[in-house]
């Protein structure tokens, strides 16, 4: 019997999100399967798909300028989600590098656990990535990052698909010693599932007290302020924010990202705090 | 003779220049491939080779087997030899190069000795020619004869030498055997009726001699730490992969699996007649317990030995797409890059930065670091995982210095453990210089050059003073007296951690570095 079809809502509208989400699923069936890791932060969770950072997907994350001699931004942004991933995933972290400069208090400043990380090092790059599939297809292995230079796409699938297969979360960190090789490699394609670019941005001042009970601004650095950029993100388009790190009173470590009030207008007053509305968020690109 | 004189004699003499370091290398050749028969083999000489087959002769079906097979084998390698098995060192060298026997081997039973020994001439007891030539002027033709003599007159007469060389003989003083390699604790021989080449008959018989290691192991409870496979080609060459694990391993998919991924490094020649798999380093182990199903309630199993054969896969209750667990990977990790490329950052109770996080290799045992809390099986059943405590970081804070710009107030900045300030996550072995310039004694730098660029300092933090450990031995770190730490920020945004080294106002002149970079 054919009756009228009264699964079809009436409503034109309200069709659009069902069917939208129909074909992302259709497209990428594996794209999201292993769960979502949210920032915490709601303006970088809406441009994600599924609302947070893809588990079981390759993460690439790049330093802006300086940075990416140092690496010293990026591995404070992959720290800061780590720290939260590590809560929610059993096993260690497999951190692959070719040069040991990683410290553990400042990795404990970022709510990572030092604890919880073993380093790998390498002197070459093919057995980096080749120390990163093995981590990636073990379990008892909750993160996998690599510091690598080149990177080529070849490898790049090969760690997404291990990552798919596993569950295991990849990140890597682009790390040169040469800035015109950097130059070079910085806009390659590879098969990362996001794309992020870290640069430094200024910090606000903070207000300071001395002991008499006056307040007085001072000059000295508040809290580290970034520029996050979301490069390329498959199912999500680029998008970028200026974000300020802070480190939350409560214990909840999740909210290790915050948005800053009032970074919309710059240049920085010099009088401490403004009264603008949270909202007020420059959303570029 | 001279060889001018040889030849004149015999003018179609064929001669050949002697190489006596080849010979020796092919010799020790030799003696590493007698290993096949026991552990315990060394050159001897320039064209000997000891054997100490106590408690291996069983396995050739007896002494007199065994001589006949090494005689087989050194004929087939072209090698022409004399062997001769008995109960002591020095007469099993007699025996070999003075018995009449002929081609044949000689086996002297314990208790024959003596009388076997007496009818050789005193050049058997391995004594110098000027000694043997002295003994033989006397009259002392014959072992037997030497040993009737009064032995202090021999010791007096002929040196110590000769009366030593007759009691090891005789089996009344002992004489070790010094092995050419570390003897190892556990041994396991496979031979081939037909020598095989093939990399696939290779990784079966590597799997099966696994096994038959592991079973061994199982039963005494022990693990293996190092591993020698070692493959005994037919022309008489001896290949070895050497391995070790992170922590004592009884896994025999897990070994074999380390074994095979680094056959192809072997070549197998014309053919491999045995192989033989030895532990070197063997740990107690004790077993583990397994769940119902076969899978282990540990979660990072071991299989339980008793498990059937067809059980025993690897991957049998791991994720999809995973295979085995953390310690095997680091087993592969290490094997592939050396156990000394993974490292864990521990804490140390030091304010000095480059003392307080530490790098110690990962290959020391300890699970719990492993593991942040129950597994989840556990923890959905109700068990909460205790919280994540970092490293208690409480060195002594440094004293600060007089004026204050930028306190620590207000907010915390700091990281979890209170009361020091934050710390950078990179941090640079060794700090790197920089010149700066500044305008009070105690400021920050207000302009620095650094890695060829130049910075201009707009926001600073500090100082905060690290003085040296006044209670660590002098010789324990490249620590200068005291350092003034300051955490700079430069018009872009970049977060440097900057140190003074010296005291402002000193005679010598103050330096300068970069220790790290904050994110």
């Amino acid at each position: 019997m054919i009756g009228p079809s009264s699964k079809m809502p009436r409503d034109p509208l309200s069709v659009l999100p069902m069917l939208r989400d129909q074909v992302r699923r259709l497209e990428r069936p594996a794209a999201t399967a292993h769960g979502v890791l949210p920032f915490g932060a709601a303006a970088i969770d809406r441009a994600l798909p599924g609302g947070g950072l893809a588990r079981g997907a390759l993460h690439e994350v790049l330093g802006a300028g300086g940075d990416g001699e140092d690496g010293a931004l990026a591995a404070a942004f992959v720290a800061g989600i780590l720290a939260r991933l590590v809560t929610a995933v059993d096993g260690i972290v497999l951190w692959c590098l070719a040069r040991p400069d990683l410290h553990g208090a400042g990795l404990a400043a970022c709510g990572l656990d030092p604890a919880r990380l073993v380093l790998v090092r390498t002197a070459r790059d093919s057995e980096l990535l080749w120390a990163m599939e093995e981590g990636l297809r073990t379990s008892g292995v909750a993160a996998v990052v690599g510091e690598v230079g080149a990177f080529p796409a070849v490898a790049s699938r090969r760690l997404q698909l291990a990552a798919e297969r596993s569950g295991v979360t990849a990140f890597v960190l682009r790390r040169w010693c040469n800035g015109g090789q950097a130059a070079r490699e910085r806009n390659l394609p590879n098969a990362a599932a996001t794309r992020w670019q870290i640069a430094a941005l200024p910090s606000r001042p903070v207000t300071r007290f001395r002991e008499g009970g006056d307040s007085r601004a001072g000059s000295g650095i508040g809290h580290p302020c970034w520029r996050v950029e979301l490069l390329r993100c498959r199912g999500g388009e680029p998008a970028g924010w200026d974000v300020e790190v802070r480190e939350g009173k409560m214990v909840d470590a999740t909210d290790i990202v915050s948005l800053a009030e009032a970074l919309a207008d710059r240049p920085m007053a010099p009088g401490g705090g403004d009264t603008s509305p949270p909202e007020a968020i420059r959303r570029v690109g | 003779m001279p060889l001018a004189d040889a030849l004149s004699f015999l003018p179609g003499l064929a001669t050949v220049a002697a190489e006596p370091a080849k010979d020796a290398a092919a010799l020790l050749r030799l003696a590493e491939w007698c290993d096949r028969y026991s552990p315990w083999t060394a050159p001897d000489g320039i064209d000997g080779i000891k054997i100490e087959v106590t408690g291996c002769a069983h396995l050739w079906g007896g002494e007199d087997a065994l001589a006949a097979d090494l005689i087989a084998r050194l004929d087939r390698q072209g090698v022409t030899g004399r062997v001769a098995v008995a109960d002591t060192l020095g007469a099993a060298w007699a025996f070999a190069r003075f018995s009449q026997t002929g081609e044949r081997p000689v086996v002297v039973w314990p208790g024959k000795t003596r009388a076997g020994l007496a009818p050789l001439p005193v050049e058997a007891l391995r004594l110098d020619p000027a000694t043997a030539q002295g003994l033989r002027r006397v009259g002392l033709k014959r072992v037997g004869d030497l040993y009737a003599m009064p032995r202090d007159a021999v010791t007096r007469r002929f040196g110590e030498a000769a009366a030593r060389r007759l009691d090891q003989a005789y089996g009344d003083l002992p004489e070790p055997l010094s092995p050419l390699a570390e003897t190892p604790a556990r041994r396991i021989r496979l031979s081939f009726a037909e020598p095989i080449a093939d990399p696939a008959d290779l990784a079966l018989a590597t799997g099966r001699l696994a096994e038959d290691l592991v079973a061994r192991l199982v039963l005494e409870g022990l693990g293996a730490r190092r591993l020698v496979l070692a493959f005994h080609r037919v022309d008489g060459r001896v290949e070895r992969i050497v391995l070790g694990t992170a922590r004592p391993s009884r896994d025999p998919n897990h070994l074999a699996a380390l074994f095979k991924g680094r056959l192809d490094t072997v070549d197998p020649g014309l053919g491999v007649e045995d192989m033989i798999l030895a532990a070197f380093a063997v740990e107690p182990l004790g077993p583990e317990q397994i769940g119902f199903a076969g899978a282990s309630i540990n979660p990072h199993p071991h299989p339980f030995h008793s498990l059937p054969r067809e059980r025993r896969r690897v991957g049998e209750g791991a994720k999809e797409g995973t295979s085995g667990n953390v310690a095997a990977l680091l087993d592969r990790l290490g094997n592939r890059l050396g156990l000394a490329a993974l490292l864990r950052l521990e804490a140390r109770e030091s304010h000095i930065p480059e003392r307080a996080s530490v790098r110690v290799p990962a290959a020391l045992p300890s699970p719990p670091l492993l593991r942040s809390g129950p597994s989840r099986a556990l923890r959905e059943r109700g068990v909460q995982a205790p919280t994540v405590t970092l490293p208690d970081q409480r060195g002594r804070e440094g004293e600060a210095a007089g004026w204050v710009r930028g306190q620590w107030g207000g907010e915390r900045l700091i990281g979890r453990d209170g009361g020091k300030p934050p710390r950078p996550v990179r941090l640079f072995e060794p700090p790197e210089p920089v010149e700066a310039a500044w305008l009070l004694p105690d400021d920050p730098p207000f302009r620095f050059t650094w890695r060829r660029r130049a910075y201009r300092v707009r926001r600073a933090d500090g100082p905060e003073r690290i003085a040296e450990e006044w209670w660590q031995p002098d010789e324990s770190g490249v620590v200068d007296a005291i350092r003034d730490y300051y955490r700079v920020e430069d018009e872009e945004g970049r977060r440097l951690w900057l140190f003074r080294a010296g005291l402002p106002g000193g005679g010598h002149p103050l330096c300068w570095y970069v220790h790290g970079i904050f994110g």
